[in-house]
């Protein structure tokens, strides 16, 4: 059987100083271990666009603290042997839902050369939004793992779902 | 002439712009908690600086001496990567313009990927680069 080990395990609000609090966590771990810098580095690099996701939708959160009790904002990474899992959730807009579903299927109909000049395309046209997002993200995640996204939304009520990622880092 | 002197904090890099000593230099990691606030003004600097010297002709002047570009990024999150590659359109725009401009892509023994993100960034803005290991 292979070993493993839950590496993080966040539910509930996130904040800035709760993403500080997390990826200090996550190099500490990283650093004691004996892994391949390239690894450790996908590890880190997927673990901040993650927590930045989560982060982006904090606003929504705030004002919606009942709904937080039931559908908390969830990050959490494991270890399954050499392999990585990324797992994250959090609330959004049911009119966002297409949008990144689309993204989604995009991406994982693409190969890696394709999601490469995707990348490079979109690093040229990225507006940067309020929050500071790019856009990015997503792509930076297909890109990084080189394997599918895996994700489901749960429909809440007629204004929020709940959004659940996976990502696999594979050594 | 405009220098930008910021030192690195914990989620923002070095960054100096000395045109006196024809060199530019980020070091350290990005993912600042305002991205817009910390490169709206260093891209804003550059791009008027290299458009002046287009402007007003002095490119054979600034060209009698290479200006340098050294990026020794450990990490850096995707906004900023946005940012990184409006900073390089200027260097494309310059180097089109026939400024004499080098670019340094610094990364880690063992760190394919930043090795992979210079090579698509030079690719993107077809300005070779001069790609430098650094055994830690």
């Amino acid at each position: 059987m292979k070993s493993y080990d839950v590496v993080i395990n966040h539910k509930g609000f996130v904040s800035l100083d709760v993403i500080d609090d997390i990826l200090h966590h996550l190099k500490t771990y990283l650093q004691s271990r004996q892994l391949d810098k390239k690894i450790k580095k996908r590890v880190y690099s997927l673990a901040v666009e993650c927590v930045d996701n989560i982060y982006k939708h904090a606003e929504l959160n705030k004002k919606n603290h009942k709904l937080i009790e039931s559908y908390p904002p969830r990050f959490i990474v494991e270890r399954i042997g050499d392999d990585y899992l990324i797992h994250t959730g959090n609330i959004i807009l049911n009119k966002n839902v297409e949008i990144i579903v689309e993204k989604i299927k995009l991406l994982n109909n693409l190969n890696q050369k394709d999601i490469g000049v995707l990348y490079k395309e979109s690093l040229s046209n990225a507006e940067i939004s309020e929050k500071g997002g790019a856009g990015l993200g997503l792509i930076v995640m297909a890109k990084t793992t080189g394997q599918k996204i895996k994700f489901d939304f749960e429909r809440i009520n007629d204004k929020f779902s709940y959004f659940a990622m996976q990502l696999n880092i594979k050594k | 002439m405009k220098r930008i002197d910021i030192s690195a904090a914990d989620k923002s890099p070095q960054v100096i712009f000395d045109p006196e000593n024809y060199l530019y230099e980020m070091k350290g990691n990005s993912r600042p908690e305002n991205v817009r606030d910390f490169y709206y003004p260093i891209i804003d600097t550059l791009r008027k600086y290299f458009e002046k010297i287009v402007a007003e002709n002095e490119i054979l002047f600034f060209n009698r001496e290479c200006f340098k570009f050294n990026f020794k990024l450990e990490y850096f999150n995707s906004a900023s990567a946005k940012f990184i590659s409006d900073i390089l359109i200027i260097i494309k725009n310059s180097t089109e313009a026939k400024l004499n401009i080098k670019v340094y892509w610094y990364f880690d023994e063992g760190d394919d990927d930043m090795k992979e993100v210079g090579e698509d960034f030079s690719d993107m803005i077809s300005v070779p680069f001069n790609f430098i290991m650094v055994k830690r």
